[in-house]
Formats: structure tokens, C-alpha cells, sequence
């Protein structure tokens, strides 16, 4: 029997049903998919861009970098921290953060690999391999580095933490930062000079000078962190004198105060902490 | 009697009861209950002290209130008197909204479209009022604000993140009617205060960043009919097109916005509102000319919604730079002559006083250090310096915003928030997808370089008189009492008071939480005058210690 076209039309409709009810089910039976599926096609984070920019750009900023007064995450960094995937961050774009600011957001599959892509693209790339000695590096950090700055916990508080620093800094923006650490000074690290009257017993009108790291301010007060890495507080209207200076607190380590062999030996021990 | 007769007269009994019922309620609701400002109440602004009937406290936008019991030298016992925990958050930006207050009770709406009645001495609320929005908000959930209620009788009125105007009854927060504005699927959502004219109920939209067309609306009170609307982008072939590609489909998506609240002249019968930016912000290219009404303030008939005249304050803006800021009615003197004017400090750094009557431009000159233009030449034109690409200009969020500014007539003083940016504007060619943003770019904004401050300029020269440095740029909004007073907010979180002639701050109070797009209110209740300030996810109620 000859088929009518009528016929014809329907079984195609059918087959065609049957096909992508074959197809849902597939999908639906599979986890939420781990692999980035445009992994391989550079359009994608291209393509990603141009959605981040439209989209995510208000709150972390059109390089991805953050925005100075919103509290969104740097999103090159994020994949220097333990435990980031690609499904993680696809996850995190869909669903949002919850508690925070961050939303879910209604971008179809593929456009959320594209933003997965895209973000990956502009990851910071952390250092190559230090190919110093990692014991001597320890020593040398220990005398130079960790009055002010930790590593897994050790360390002071004066300056940043840098148990991550060498995954999420190049090695010419590591150098760099020792050698001309008042170059770029991260947010909350800024250094101020106060002078106010003390209240010391029988020395009251004595004045004294303090510095620090400026942690946060108001029209009002200050909060900040001085050299003995005491947390500290003033109103403005009580300070003498209130500073913001534009050297770091940081002292520049030229190439006699700590030679190539040396620094490189330290970013070695850094490493070898991760 | 038989069945029959017994049945009809008991028939008649109850129908008697009702009748009597009837006649006696309205007369005992009259007795008893506070039927509500009416429209002549509004007109009267703050002639009632223990009023505040509408977003700005009268039609004009000056926001300054005539009450003087707070002044320069008790204010240093001005005390938080109870604090309001909304419990909603809004997700990036502020708690926006100014209440009103009518015999005792704020109405009060919240982020999240969440709304109360709230007793004005204890802070406790009477009702509570949450809309069950949908999951797919488009602008709406980007910016889940509201600027407050508009109040008639004893009906609320509120308008939407999923673009619609409630009335609701204000005794009880039940709805008396819901109408939709626009489909919020395309991106259109309502966040300002509806402005209640004599019958009428206007009202504007957000998401100019989407592919939309803004309008103006007028509602019937009672029954939510709509009476008129006001196109700001023109249809095809209609006066303004001509500042447009002749093109349907750019025209119908061309942004211009109306999201904020407008100012009404009863005499003159003109309401005056701020339209937004064209659609894609950043990217002209694809709308070559001027993009009229986008970026500029309409004067409309508020019968008829016809529009009188218009002044466009950004031409062909690739900037973000909406015009969505209060118009300041004000008479003043003005080189030896009485003149009826709209001021309106912009997001594109310029204060401009404007003729209300005919919109002559009398005065524009800027107020933030960065802008775009040198001058605004004699033809009312931008003399445009830097259009972006030599960077730092002001950001997208502009040299001040929404956040409403004060105007004291006796001092001739307009205070605004300004905020000093930099930011550097990158365009690109954008898709347009129903219920997705279209920028049309990027915008790299230096943190660093970024501050603000409080700024009282004279209007007759847009000269600065004083100024008051924030740390960082500001969104907090403006209120002057007659009694000296310049209350403000900022960006770190403080509430403050500053002497109006002298700038000297007075006193301050950090509320925890950065002052976003809320300016203060005040009231007088039980003999002592309350000022309510907004922050966060908080009301906090401030009064000078009971006597």
C-alpha cells in the first residue's frame, strides 16, 4: 500500500517524538553533567565573554577582577582554591549563592558552560615550577617574611596570608611585589601614619605616632591594624594627624638585601606549602 | 398565619435588620474611622505635621519639611527611639523607600515587594504584606527595590518587580485590585512610589537596560482602568521620531525608562518626570540621533498625559546616564523676576534650573569635577569633551541618582548627593533577547579613584556653598527641615545632620548598614517630631528624648 503524505507526515512526527522522549530520558537519567561539553571550542569563551559582560559585569566588574565596595568575589582567583570544578562553578552560576547576593540565574546549559569557559580563560595563572631550595627558603622566610606574613597558619597578620600566593600570581608579579611592593598595595592594606594624644598615667598631652594598615573608615572613624598587629580604632575628629601613605608598609627588598637565588628559594618553599 | 405568611415575614424582618444596618453603618464608620487623606489633604503638603501623605511630603520634590521641634542645638540628643527588622534582603542594592504616615500608622513597602503597616511609636507592625513573585523576575531581580506607597482614602497604592500596580486597603493589607503595566518577561518591572493626582494614580517603569519602550500611566483610583499612557520613545512617525533610525523595531525597543517618581504643579496642572537611558546604554551605533525622550525630563498634561514640552538632558547617551532624578518645583527670584522653575541635579554632572511653564533652560553647570561636556552651549546642547573613549567619565550610576535631593527655599540651597567616579566605557555590539539585558558594552570603573559628598549649591549660580566628603560614592538621599537642619545618608552607613547655612556636621548615627537610595522623613506624633531613616534591612525612628 502506498503511503499518503498525510501518513507519511504523521509517522515522521511520531518517530521524531519517540526520538526526543528517548533523548529526555537519556538526559534526565544522567547527573548533572560534570564535564564542560564546549571544553574544546574556543568560540565558547568568547562567547561566554560577551554574556559575562552583559550580565555579571555590574557586581564583578567587566574583567571579572571584582568591583572596589561591592563584595563579589574576584572570579580569577577561584580557581586557585581547593575543590573548583567546572561543574562546581556551573553549579554556583545556576543556583546562586545562597545567603549572599548572589543569584540563580536562568541562562540555558550551554550558555552556563559558555560563562564556565569564559572564566576559565581568565584565570590567573599561577607561577611555574620554582626550582629553588625549598629548606633554605623556609629559613630565609622565617627571617624575612613572617614577622607580617603567614603561610598555613604560621606567621603574622600585618600583611596578607600567602599560603596561596604562588597558584594565584604569576612569577614577574611575585618578584615584582618584592622587590616594588608599594607598586600595586591590595585593598586593606593600605598604610596610614596617626598622631593623637595619649592618655598614658601622668602623661596625658603626650602625643604619640603610629602606623599601620588602614582595614576600613567612615566619615567618621577609622579602623585599622597597627605595626604590632593590634586592631585599633579612632575617631577622626581625635587624630592630630591622620596620613595616608602612599609607600607600603611592606620595605622594598632589593637584589643586595635578598639576591635572585635567595627570593627564588623562598617562592620554592611558598610552593612546595600548597 | 400560614407557612407562607410566617416565611415572608420573616423574610421581611431580616431585610429590615439590613436596611436599618445599612443606613447606621456608614454613619458609625464615620464616627469612628479616619477615612484617609483625600486629594486636597496631599495638596496641602506639610500643612498637617503629623502627615506625610506622599513620596516627596508634597507634590513640589523639595523635601523640606516645616518642622523645627529637632534644631541645631538640641539635635545632639536625637536618639533612635525603635528599630523595624524587615527580614528581606535586597540582593546588591538598598532599602529604598520613604513611608508614609497618616494618624499614627507608616505604611511602609520593603525589597522583595514585602509592604507593612507599622505603629509609628513602637515600631510594631499591624499587617504584613508579601507578593509571591515569580522565579523568572527579569529587571525585577536585579534591583528588587521599592520607593513606597501612594496613599488615597483608605487605599495603598504599589507597584511591582513582576510590573503591576496593587491597590491595596490600608486597614487591613488585602488587595482591592491587581492590573498588570507591562509583560515583565520582556524586562519591564515598577519600583518607584505611584503619585496620586485629584482621580488619578500615576506611575511609571524600569528596565530600560532590556529591549523595552518606557511609558507614563494614569490609573483610575477606584477601579485600576487605565486613563491614559505616555509613550517616552515615539511610535513610528510621531513627533521625536525623527531623533531616531527609521526603524520600528529600534523605536519599540529603545529603553527610556520612568522608574522614578515625578513632581506635579497643581497650578499649571503639569506633572514633570525624569525618562531613562536609551536601549543599548553603551552602544549607539545601532540608534544614530538624539534618541528622544530618553535622558530627558517631560512635562505632560496630567489630564491627558499630552506632553507640553520637554528638555532632553544627554543626547544620544552612551553612558547609562538616565534623567530618572526628582524635578524640584520651586518659585523663586530669579535676576529681579518672580519664575516658576524644575531644578534637577543629573547623572551627567550638570544642576540645571529650567522656566516650568515652557521649559526655558535658565541655568546648567556642573557640580561633579568629571563630566562629559565643557558647557551647555546656548542652544541648551552639550558641548561634549570626552565621549568615553578618552576615559573617566562619570560611572553608569552618574554624578548623583535617584536618591532624592532637598531644596530650602529660605536659603535658596539645593543639597544633593554627588558622587565623584571614573570610569572608562567600552561598547560592543549586543544581542537582543527577550527578558535579557542588553548593554551593549562594558564599563571598567576605577575604584580607587572613587568618592562622594554632601554638596549644598546656590541655585541662582549652581555655585558649591559647601560641601560634606564621604569616603566612598554615595547613593543616600536628602531631607531640610525649617529649622536649619540637612539630614543625610551614605554609603559607610551613617545617618547625619548638618547645619543648612554652614555645612557643619552636627551629629550622626551608623545604622549598620550603607544608606541606598532612602532619604529621611519626618513627622510630628504625640507633640514630638520622629525622623525615620531606612537602611539595609532596618527602619530606624529617631526623636529627641520624651519630656
Amino acid at each position: 500500500m502506498k503511503k499518503s503524505p498525510e501518513t507519511k507526515r504523521s509517522l515522521i512526527r511520531f518517530v521524531t517524538w519517540i526520538l526526543s522522549i528517548t533523548a529526555v530520558m537519556y538526559v534526565s537519567s544522567v547527573p548533572a553533567q560534570q564535564i564542560n561539553p564546549l571544553e574544546s571550542d574556543p568560540r565558547a569563551a568568547r562567547a561566554g565573554g560577551v554574556l559575562f559582560r552583559s550580565q555579571c559585569a555590574t557586581c564583578h566588574g567587566g574583567d571579572a577582577k571584582g568591583i572596589t565596595g561591592i563584595e563579589a568575589p574576584d572570579l580569577t582567583l577561584i580557581w586557585a582554591a581547593v575543590g573548583t570544578t567546572d561543574e562546581r562553578v556551573f553549579q554556583t552560576i545556576r543556583n546562586g549563592v545562597p545567603g549572599s547576593i548572589m543569584p540563580a540565574h536562568g541562562f540555558t546549559d550551554p550558555e552556563t558552560w559558555m560563562l564556565v569557559s569564559y572564566l576559565r580563560s581568565v584565570a590567573a595563572t599561577g607561577a611555574t615550577e620554582f626550582s629553588g631550595d625549598a629548606v633554605r627558603g623556609s629559613g630565609l622566610f622565617l627571617s624575612n617574611c613572617a614577622r607580617c606574613h603567614r603561610v598555613r597558619g604560621e606567621g603574622g597578620s600585618l600583611g596578607p596570608d600567602l599560603s596561596q600566593i604562588t597558584s594565584r600570581r604569576s612569577a614577574a608579579a611575585l618578584v615584582n611585589s618584592v622587590r616594588e611592593p608599594s607598586a600595586t598595595i591590595a585593598r586593606r592594606y593600605h598604610s596610614v601614619s596617626l598622631v593623637f594624644e595619649g592618655l598614658s598615667a601622668g602623661a596625658s598631652g603626650s602625643r604619640q605616632r603610629i602606623q599601620g594598615t588602614l582595614k576600613s573608615e567612615d566619615a567618621f572613624s577609622i579602623q585599622m591594624m597597627d605595626t604590632n598587629q593590634q586592631l585599633r580604632a579612632f575617631m577622626k575628629a581625635d587624630l592630630l594627624e591622620f596620613v595616608r601613605e602612599s609607600d607600603s608598609l611592606m620595605p622594598a627588598f632589593s637584589r643586595t638585601d635578598l639576591s635572585s637565588a635567595e627570593l627564588e628559594d623562598i617562592l620554592t618553599f611558598l610552593q612546595s606549602q600548597l | 398565619m400560614t407557612f407562607l405568611q410566617r416565611s415572608m415575614s420573616k423574610l421581611a424582618r431580616r431585610w429590615l435588620g439590613y436596611l436599618t444596618l445599612a443606613a447606621i453603618l456608614p454613619l458609625l464608620a464615620h464616627a469612628q474611622e479616619n477615612a484617609g487623606p483625600d486629594y486636597d489633604d496631599i495638596l496641602q503638603g506639610f500643612a498637617d505635621s503629623e502627615r506625610w501623605l506622599t513620596y516627596s511630603g508634597d507634590y513640589s520634590g523639595k523635601r523640606h519639611s516645616p518642622l523645627t521641634q529637632i534644631n541645631v542645638d538640641n539635635i545632639q540628643s536625637l536618639r533612635p527611639e525603635w528599630t523595624f527588622q524587615t527580614g528581606t534582603t535586597t540582593r546588591g542594592r538598598g532599602f529604598e523607600t520613604t513611608p508614609l504616615v497618616d494618624a499614627g500608622v507608616l505604611y511602609v513597602t520593603g525589597s522583595n515587594n514585602y509592604a507593612w503597616a507599622i505603629d509609628a511609636r513602637t515600631g510594631r507592625a499591624f499587617w504584613q504584606y508579601r507578593r509571591n513573585l515569580p522565579s523568572d523576575l527579569t529587571y525585577g531581580a536585579s534591583a528588587p527595590v521599592n520607593r513606597g506607597f501612594g496613599m488615597l482614602g483608605n487605599s495603598l497604592f504599589m507597584v511591582t518587580l513582576d510590573a503591576h500596580l496593587l491597590s491595596f486597603d490600608r486597614r487591613s493589607g488585602d488587595i482591592l485590585w491587581d492590573v498588570v503595566l507591562a509583560d515583565y518577561h520582556q524586562g519591564y518591572a515598577a519600583t518607584l512610589a505611584p503619585l496620586v493626582l485629584d482621580n488619578k494614580v500615576i506611575v511609571g517603569i524600569s528596565g530600560g537596560e532590556y529591549a523595552t519602550r518606557g511609558f507614563i500611566d494614569a490609573y483610575d483610583p477606584a477601579t485600576g482602568d487605565r486613563l491614559w499612557r505616555f509613550n517616552t520613545i515615539p511610535g513610528p512617525g510621531e513627533p521625536g521620531s525623527e531623533t531616531w533610525p527609521d526603524d520600528p523595531e529600534v523605536l519599540a525597543r529603545g529603553g527610556g525608562g520612568t522608574w522614578m517618581n515625578g513632581s506635579y504643579d497643581p497650578e499649571l496642572n503639569l506633572i514633570y518626570w525624569g525618562v531613562g537611558n536609551p536601549n543599548p546604554d553603551y552602544y549607539g551605533d545601532l540608534r544614530p540621533g538624539d534618541n528622544l525622550y530618553s535622558n530627558s525630563i517631560v512635562a505632560l498634561d496630567a489630564d491627558t498625559g499630552e506632553l507640553r514640552w520637554h528638555y532632553q538632558f544627554t543626547p544620544h547617551d552612551l553612558n547609562d546616564w538616565d534623567s530618572n532624578q526628582i524635578p524640584v518645583l520651586a518659585d523663586i527670584e530669579w535676576q529681579g523676576s518672580p519664575r516658576r522653575v524644575v531644578m534637577l541635579a543629573n547623572r551627567n554632572g550638570f544642576f540645571y534650573v529650567m522656566d516650568r511653564v515652557n521649559g526655558e533652560l535658565l541655568l546648567a553647570t556642573p557640580f561633579t569635577a568629571t563630566t562629559w561636556a565643557r558647557e551647555i552651549g546656548a542652544d541648551g546642547r552639550p558641548i561634549v569633551l570626552n565621549d568615553g573613549s578618552k576615559g573617566c567619565l562619570p560611572d553608569p550610576w552618574g554624578s548623583t541618582n535617584f536618591m532624592p535631593p532637598s531644596y530650602y527655599p529660605e536659603l535658596g540651597l539645593f543639597y544633593l548627593t554627588a558622587r565623584e567616579t571614573c570610569a572608562t566605557y567600552v561598547a560592543e555590539e549586543p544581542t537582543f533577547v527577550p527578558g535579557q539585558s542588553s548593554f551593549g558594552g562594558v564599563v571598567f570603573i576605577d575604584g580607587d579613584q572613587g568618592s562622594g559628598a554632601l554638596r549644598a549649591l546656590d541655585v541662582q549660580t549652581g555655585d558649591l556653598r559647601w560641601e560634606f566628603p564621604y569616603p566612598s560614592p554615595t547613593f543616600g538621599g536628602v531631607l531640610t527641615t525649617a529649622a536649619s537642619l540637612v539630614f543625610a545618608g551614605d554609603h559607610e552607613g551613617n545617618f547625619m545632620a548638618f547645619d543648612a547655612v554652614s555645612g557643619e556636621n552636627l551629629w550622626h548615627y551608623q545604622t549598620g548598614s550603607r544608606i541606598w537610595g532612602a532619604a529621611a522623613m519626618t513627622h510630628m506624633l504625640d507633640g514630638r517630631q520622629y525622623v525615620l531613616i531606612a537602611s539595609g534591612t532596618t527602619l530606624t525612628a529617631f526623636a529627641l528624648p520624651a519630656q
